[in-house]
């Protein structure tokens, strides 16, 4: 991808997105394959600076001041959707919210006409979350502000890989993930988080395995035998116990009630039975292990609600650090197209 | 280009072809290529002298040829004139070197009744384009795939085959029956081998690169299962009704091609055609690469990984590339060159299937899936033919006598694929050194998005000439 690769880093917008040095030439965020690791750094540490200002007591930096914010959500969401808005509000944009359904979207509007009147109307950052893979794909090719994907189809959702791993080193010594085993375990078929993960995570060296039963695995071991951007390797297991042997963290994936009616598992029963998050399960990984869910989770299914409240869950850290990593990508994606 | 060649097609589209000309000749009936001079005059191919001496001419050159006849084509006319007419399809024809195009009946309504035949007939008739419309009837009412079209009287008005195209004959039992009557009838049935129980929702093939961009798959195997029921099924029926042919439309899976060749080794009345996009783009592209299907196999034959090679140069998702069945894998289109160079493969057919922009410029998997590739086959073709995949001659011969071939007798009597003295000329004349570029601009067709925007091709056709008369002439050159 990236057609934006030309695109000359700028002086950007006064605020945080200037204390840090280093090349960001991406005025899109599509998916996390785009970046270099530099660049996935550049991130982490911004996000370092902007968890400051969302600790204060009155969290506001002036980096968006005036900049249309659009969220266009064509799928229903609540923390990405919230995440991303709380984000946009504490670099003062101004934030529009647009959902497809009350909108000129359910009279069967095209996706870009809609970006052409949302543009027309100041949108300067679309955040756009969508059921069809490459949907914002489409969207960067005519909009002339930033498009961020908040989630398209099967394909990525880039934010979410990055807050994981923003997550995972705030919580690995030395914060490096080099070596460290990382489960990706559920739906791994129809999951934009799972491959959003594997680029960001095969990237800082992590040791990651997808597991899940067979039928949600399709395609995979092949990719696994070519490598992450052809180069970084990956395992693939239905084996939940190899899979789960000496992990640092685990990351738990929704399971759709859709997969049983197309044929793909048995029952709901039999997944949670054979791939749940228990802990018996979890007391085959290190000491310590990390769990980790993308959200909104099916307590009892993917993962055991123990395992979920219980004392190595990160999850609602993870949705907290989605705040500031946003924060980060809308003042570095949205300082480019400021130039 | 040849001086000799500066009287080549100097008059406007409908008018008698007046032509003086010497370049490379190919002749696929007399199996002949060479030098050769030809004139035409008032529209009859008046001598063709094959010359001895070269005089500087050669295949990399100008180049004449009978006019090339598409198997599979779709005019969208009537129903969807915003996407094309008959009119720009046999324009967007002519500007390809087509002097005949087969038009696929799922049209609004579907072209499965003699008055639907007649009124395409007319349409090309009243578009003052020489190029032949061969009206391909619907092989079910409505192509609803329940019972058999009114397949007689679609062949009384002018039908040359059956198929119900866009989709297959689902219902086995009818695809029997089917096949039965065509052949009685002395016409091919037409299938677009797919299964659709693998394919619901599939957005591009399954593999790699499906999986890395999160794009519902369409297995190979979905064409393979089609492939090897519709043979099963003519073997049976050919032991009843002799007469009884197949033609398997845009293969494009190593597996289905195997198949196809089996049966022919076995001596069943099977032909197939493959597209240039088939043969010359991979499911790649859609990743963002942009190299010819070639450059992404290894020697090994082995998929290349785009990734790996940093051949993602553009961005994913283009829409362009959306179609069916989908671009395929470096070594499925490595196989539908082979097939085309050991016989396998009797026509390279384009599949030209032109859409709006509304139905275009839109989500990748909500796009309608078809390229309109007419104006683009044989620069894709001579591309392959440049890199040493395909020989010219077999290509030539793909668009010309192979397709002929599969449609029989029925159009044997309107144009021969011959250069033959005596008879109104129906010649391509393009060159192959001379590249052009492909544009909205330089495209006869009204699709919306062509995979190929942008990029420079070989073998720009010079003139057309269909039934003695200009289809298309180089404003340029011409």
């Amino acid at each position: 991808m990236s057609a934006e690769q030309a695109v000359v880093e700028p002086a950007g917008p006064a605020g945080p997105a200037d204390t840090k040095t280093g090349a960001w030439p991406h005025r899109h965020l599509l998916d996390t394959d785009a970046l270099t690791w530099p660049q996935v750094e550049r991130v982490m540490d911004l996000a370092d600076e902007m968890r400051e200002i969302v600790e204060r007591r009155r969290p506001r930096s002036d980096a968006l001041k005036g900049v249309g914010v659009t969220n266009l959500f064509y799928e229903a969401s609540t923390r990405t959707r919230v995440s991303f808005e709380v984000a946009a509000k504490h670099l003062s944009a101004d934030v529009v919210n647009v959902s497809a359904g009350g909108s000129s979207i359910e009279k069967g509007e095209s996706l870009l006409d809609t970006m052409r009147t949302l543009e027309a109307l100041g949108a300067r950052v679309l955040v756009i979350r969508h059921a069809v893979s490459g949907a914002p794909y489409l969207v960067a090719r005519e909009f002339r502000g930033s498009v961020i994907n908040a989630g398209d189809g099967r394909h990525a959702h880039p934010t979410q890989a990055l807050l994981d791993l923003y997550t995972l080193r705030r919580h690995m010594p030395g914060g490096s993930l080099e070596g460290r085993k990382v489960v990706i375990l559920g739906d791994v078929l129809h999951s934009r988080v799972a491959r959003s993960n594997l680029w960001t995570l095969t990237a800082a060296g992590a040791d990651v395995w997808v597991c899940g039963p067979a039928t949600l695995l399709r395609g995979f071991e092949a990719w696994a035998a070519a490598g992450v951007g052809g180069a970084r390797q990956f395992t693939v297991t239905s084996d939940v116990t190899a899979a789960l042997r000496d992990a640092d963290a685990v990351m738990a994936l929704r399971l759709q009630q859709e997969r049983m009616a197309a044929g793909l598992l048995p029952s709901v029963h039999e997944y949670a039975a054979r791939f749940g998050l228990t802990t018996e399960r979890l007391s085959l990984a290190a000491p310590g292990c990390l769990v980790m869910h993308p959200g909104p989770m099916n307590e009892g299914v993917e993962i055991a609600p123990d395992v979920a409240n219980g004392p190595r869950s990160l999850i609602t850290e993870q949705v907290a650090h989605g705040v500031p990593v946003r924060m980060a990508v809308l003042a570095l994606c949205a300082g480019v197209a400021a130039g | 280009m040849n001086a000799t060649a500066t009287r080549l097609v100097p008059g406007e589209v409908g008018e008698l072809a007046d032509v003086e000309l010497t370049a490379w000749a190919l002749d696929p009936v007399a199996g002949r290529s060479g030098p050769a001079a030809l004139v035409v005059r008032d529209g009859v191919l008046e001598s063709i002298a094959w010359l001895d001496d070269a005089r500087g001419v050669d295949d990399r050159g100008v180049i004449v040829a009978p006019g090339f006849l598409d198997l599979h084509g779709h005019l969208r006319e009537p129903g969807n004139e915003a996407a094309e007419t008959i009119a720009t399809g046999l324009a967007a024809a002519a500007h390809g070197g087509f002097t005949a195009v087969c038009a696929m009946p799922n049209t609004t309504p579907p072209m499965d009744s003699a008055a639907a035949v007649r009124a395409a007939l007319a349409a090309a008739a009243a578009s003052g384009s020489p190029v032949r419309l061969l009206p391909i009837g619907a092989a079910t009412a409505g192509r609803a795939g329940e019972r058999l079209a009114p397949l007689g009287e679609l062949v009384d008005a002018g039908a040359i085959g059956f198929s119900d195209d866009g989709a297959p004959i689902e219902a086995t039992e009818l695809l029997r029956n089917a096949l039965a009557y065509a052949g009685m009838l002395g016409v091919p049935l037409i299938d677009h081998p797919e299964d659709p129980a693998q394919t619901g929702g599939a957005e591009a093939h399954d593999g790699l690169v499906a999986t890395v961009l999160g794009l519902r798959g369409w297995p190979a195997a979905a064409e393979a299962n089609a492939v090897a029921r519709d043979i099963a099924i003519l073997a049976d029926v050919v032991r009843d009704v002799p007469t009884a042919r197949l033609h398997l439309t845009h293969l494009s899976t190593a597996d289905s091609l195997d198949h196809v060749r089996r049966a022919k080794s076995a001596g069943l009345p099977v032909t197939c055609d493959v597209t240039p996009h088939h043969l010359a783009l991979t499911d790649e592209w859609i990743a963002g690469a942009r190299r010819w299907a070639w450059a992404a196999i290894d020697e090994d034959g082995t998929a290349r990984d785009p990734w790996r090679d940093g051949a993602i140069e553009a961005p994913s998702f283009d829409a362009a590339l959306r179609v069916n069945p989908p671009l395929r894998s470096p070594v499925d289109a490595r196989a539908c060159r082979v097939a085309l160079m050991d016989g396998t493969v009797d026509a390279i057919a384009t599949d030209h299937a032109p859409h709006t922009e509304v139905d275009k410029a839109v989500e990748f998997g909500l796009a309608k899936p078809g390229i309109a590739g007419i104006e683009t086959a044989l620069g894709v073709l001579l591309e392959a033919v440049d890199a040493g995949e395909l020989a010219l001659d077999t290509v030539l011969r793909a668009l010309t006598l192979g397709p002929a071939r599969v449609l029989g007798a029925v159009v044997s009597g309107a144009g021969t694929p011959a250069l033959v003295e005596g008879r109104p000329a129906d010649v391509v004349v393009f060159d192959r050194s001379d590249r052009w570029t492909v544009e909205p601009m330089t495209l006869r067709s009204k699709g919306f998005g062509n995979p190929l925007d942008g990029r420079s091709l070989p073998g720009r056709v010079l003139g057309t000439i269909a039934r003695g008369r200009i289809a298309y002439g180089d404003r340029e050159r011409g």
